[in-house]
Parts: structure tokens; sequence; C-alpha cells
């Protein structure tokens, strides 16, 4: 059975004003248990609007959506359940942080769950071991870290409700290469060790074809594509007819391509680039 | 609930009730709410409601939308008529039982009051509806100008009503944006009684002003960067100038007032 199954799922902003807008529009798609999708699309393409339909944020203007199985709008009690299971990640979280130190900060969601303390103690100690935070920061202020750590701080906070689906919204928007790589890094652990299904919305090509197993992109409120990252990226012209860009050595081994050599087309990683050009150096 | 709040909002648009002279809106706005006061009996009353209508007609802004500004203070409107209902006795007794009278007098009067608070909530959401907040304390500051005497201040004073309103957009943003990451870390903000829910702001309003703070000392840094040292020898990138709008609106309105005074001295009771 799928995860998260959505059904003409549609949602309009500032209706009966002026304004009024298709965030996203009748919206269908499956995704399974342990995946880990990367979204993709413009700014305004209704990424950021389907990721707060899932945990229950926003109520579908029209539509169906179902997590694990339940509807999601059945009753009060199905739209909480849905929250825990569910865990959403804001772009910039670090400005969601307001405890006087790091471990009651991470322990607000477990709290809200209702657990019994010792369980928070072990949900919260795990999920700070995820993100890399040592035993001393959980006693210092979130206010005194520095950026990249309390951007950890967040994400702990929400991994810690050990929810079922994770997403993320841009997690790495605005750290330094270093910071990205192991905000990247800590996230693939976390879905190996948990084996919980990950959604990464992102603006970064590379990132979600180094990471991602399937690939959602999204185009003027409407998913214009759902696949593996080959599917994907084997369809990088139409990709780029978006408006939308490609990993960088894609663009390059298509332009190789291009010009005549014989080489394939669906290389998207470094490291697949490697390999495929040592093959055709080693033919030749 | 922090949708409905209308008030202080600008709709962009070109009708001719956007196109006058800010500073003339706000004056007429302000006589407009006077001559509100001034009306004495439904006949009165009767020809401002007539008017407000045109001018909302000529706005081009949605009925809807005027009466969502209404809907956030509808409590003290029914509360204040009710009031009315039973604390006036006079005119005929309709009902009565134990100590509770109404009488035609104060179902007259309880309409009476509403419909004029109603009149002072459209007129007054009606000039931030069709002024930009910028245009406002522009117009605002050039009225005051006459108070030059107290050397900076009103330059100051409008500078920081244009941040301020210009703010509030944001910081409604930023309430939503950080209400729904607490949300979704299982906040529950929706049920508990008054102190359960106050204390569920915590989590909402500490971060809300980490995030106000910070914003401001930014804002002043960018300002001092572009120079900015208050209003001496500032020059305006918009002028302002009445056109003809602006003094047929003038004429309108006090034809308007001679109406409601002499209505008022024609008609001395309420009904």
């Amino acid at each position: 059975m799928s995860i998260i199954k959505a059904e003409n799922l549609s949602y309009l902003y500032s209706t009966g004003t002026p304004f009024e807008i298709a965030a996203i529009n009748d919206v269908n798609i499956e995704i399974e248990q342990g995946e880990l999708v990367g979204i993709i699309g413009h700014t305004g393409s209704g990424k950021s609007t389907f990721a707060q339909h899932l945990n229950g944020l926003l109520k579908p203007t029209s539509g169906k959506l179902y997590i694990d199985g339940v509807d999601v709008w059945e009753s009060k009690k199905t739209v909480r359940d849905v929250r825990f299971k569910v865990g959403l990640c804001f772009q910039y979280p670090e400005y969601q942080l307001f405890e006087e130190t790091v471990y009651k900060d991470i322990s607000f969601g477990p709290k809200n769950m209702g657990l019994s303390e010792d369980d928070i103690d072990k949900r919260v100690r795990m999920a700070a071991s995820f993100v890399g935070l040592k035993e001393e920061h959980l006693s210092k202020s979130p206010f005194d870290l520095s950026g990249g750590e309390k951007r950890r701080v967040a994400i702990a906070g929400v991994m810690a409700m050990s929810p079922k689906v994770l997403i993320l919204d841009e997690p790495t928007s605005g750290l330094d290469p270093k910071g990205r790589d192991t905000i990247l890094g800590m996230i693939k652990e976390y879905r190996q060790d948990t084996g919980n299904t990950v959604l990464i919305v992102s603006h970064s090509m590379e990132d979600v074809a180094k990471m991602a197993t399937k690939v959602l992109v999204m185009n003027s409120s409407r998913v214009a594509m759902y696949g593996t990252v080959d599917e994907i990226y084997s369809r990088s012209n139409e990709i780029i007819n978006m408006g939308l860009d490609v990993p960088q050595i894609t663009r390059v081994f298509m332009r190789l391509a291009e010009c005549g050599v014989d080489i394939g087309r669906n290389v998207y990683t470094v490291e697949q680039g490697k390999q495929e050009l040592s093959r055709l150096l080693g033919k030749a | 609930m922090v949708k409905d709040i209308t008030i202080g909002q600008y709709f962009p648009g070109k009708s001719v009730l956007h196109r006058m002279d800010p500073r003339m809106k706000i004056v007429l706005t302000l006589a407009f709410i006077v001559i509100i006061f001034l009306c004495k009996n439904f006949f009165s009353l009767g020809v401002m409601v007539v008017m407000l209508a045109v001018m909302v007609a000529s706005s081009k802004i949605s009925i809807k939308l005027i009466l969502r500004g209404i809907k956030p203070i509808l409590f003290i409107i029914i509360f204040t008529a009710v009031l009315n209902i039973f604390y006036t006795n006079k005119g005929d007794i309709w009902f009565e039982y134990g100590f509770i009278k109404i009488t035609s007098g104060g179902v007259y009067t309880a309409i009476f009051m509403a419909v004029r608070i109603i009149c002072l909530i459209i007129a007054s959401s009606l000039l931030t509806y069709t002024t930009s907040p910028t245009m406002i304390t522009d117009g605002l500051e050039r009225l005051m100008s006459p108070f030059k005497f107290m050397k900076n201040s009103v330059h100051t004073v409008a500078m920081m009503m244009t941040i301020a309103l210009r703010f509030i957009p944001t910081l409604i943003e930023e309430f939503d944006k950080i209400t729904n990451a607490q949300k979704a870390r299982g906040a529950d903000l929706e049920t508990g009684g008054l102190i359960q829910r106050s204390k569920a702001l915590v989590p909402i309003f500490i971060p809300l002003f980490v995030t106000s703070f910070r914003r401001a000392y930014e804002l002043a840094f960018a300002m001092e960067c572009r120079c900015y040292k208050g209003g001496e020898g500032r020059t305006r990138m918009r002028q302002m100038k009445l056109t003809k709008i602006d003094f047929l609106s003038v004429i309108l309105l006090t034809t308007m007032c001679t109406a409601v005074v002499v209505l008022n001295i024609k008609f001395v009771h309420l009904v």
C-alpha cells in the first residue's frame, strides 16, 4: 500500500478576493513507503503548498488525501494523527526555535504527542545523534548556536516525533557547501536507519540527482512528472523547457551527444560521468 | 481569525476614490465621521447612508470585502444595540416582563446606533482600502506640516507610521508561518481553556519577537547605509496636487452636511 495518495487535490488561495489563485490544481500521485522523493519546481509552482497538505495544515479546496490509507480530513482526530505521522520541516526552520535549551526545544514535538518522560528523553537523544548534536549542545540556548547548528536543532525537533514521512522544505537553503553536505548526509542516514519515507523540496538538481530514489516535478500548480531519477532526467529537454535546470554534468553529456560523441545521455552525477567516460576511453 | 482583519489593507485600483488626493481623503473621512455624529434622526442618517453607498459604488471594491471588514466588530455592534434596547425607555411599550421593558424608542435607538457604527467602520476602512499605506502617511505628514515648530518630530512620526504600516502584512505572514511550523510539531492551539490557550501562544510569540527585533536592526542598518538621517532637506518623489475630483467631493460633502443640519432641525425627533 502506498503511504501517500492524493486524488484530484486542489487548493485555491484567497477565495473571494481579486487575488484568487490556484496554488495546486488537480494533483494525483501515489508515493510508496521508504522512498526518498525529491520535489522540484519553480518558486510558486505549488511545491510548498503541496507539502503543507500532506500533514493536514491546509485543507484542500477539493479532492482527497490519504496518508497510510487513512483519509486525512475524515475527522478532527485523523487530522491530529496525521500531524505526528507526517513531520514537516519548513524553510528556514531555525526561526521557529523558542525554548531556553536545545533539549527542551527538541522535546516540544514528542511532548505534544503525550509520551512519557523516558520516551521523550530517548527520542530527543536519538534525534540529536541523527543530526550530529553533541551532549554539550543540549543544555545550551538555541539562540547561542551558529546558523547551521540552529537548522540542525530545528530538523531534530521534527525527527524526534519519528514521523513515518519526513518532509523537508529546502533544508539546505542559505547554508555553505559544507553545511549543506552535512545536512544531506544526515537525512540520507536517517532514511537508511529508520526506513521511513523522506520528501525533500529542493532547488538543487544536483542534490536531488545524488540522493533521491524518485523525482516529482511540479510546474504551474500541477504535477508535471513523477518517476525514478533515470526516467525523469532522461527527459532533460522537457525539464529545460519548463525553465528548470538539470545537473551541470547532464548538460555537458547532452552537448557531447549532440556533437556526435557516442555517449550515454543519462548521466546525472559526477560519479556516473566518470564511469561513462572511462568506458568510452577504454573502448577507444 | 487573522485573515478576517481587512481594515488597514489596500486594494489597488484606478477608481475615482483611488485617484483622489490622500490629504483630501483623510480630511474628508474625518469630516464624514463628524457629520455622522451630527445626525440626530433617521432622515439625516439616511442621507449619509446614501452618500456612503455612492462612495462604495465608486470605489469599485466588492461588497463582499466591505462586509468582511465588519465581521470582526459584529459582536460590538450587537452588544451596543442590545444595551440600547434595554436602557432606553421612551415611546410605546412593546414588551414587558418583570424589570425588562422594551420600548419603541429603545428599538429605534438600537437600530440607529448599529447603522451609525457600521457607517463609521465602512467609511474609515474605505480610506485604507483605496489608499496605499505610503500615501496615507505621506498625506498625514503633509497635513501635520504646520506643526513643524516641533522640529523633526513630524517627519519621524510619519516615518515610524509608514514603517509600522508596511510591516503589518509581513508580521501577519510571519505569524502564520510560525503558527504552521509549531502546529506541524503538534502544538494544539484550538482546544483547552483560556490559560491553556494563552500558554500555547508562547511558542509562537517568542520566535515572532526574535525575528521582529532582528528585522528592525537590519532595516535600521539598511536605512543608514543609504544615508538616511531624518527629514531635513528631503524632497519628495511624489508631489501631491489637488484635482477637480477633490474640489467636487468637497462640494458634495458640504452639501450633505447642510442637508443633515436642515433635516436635523426639521425633524427634531428620532423617528
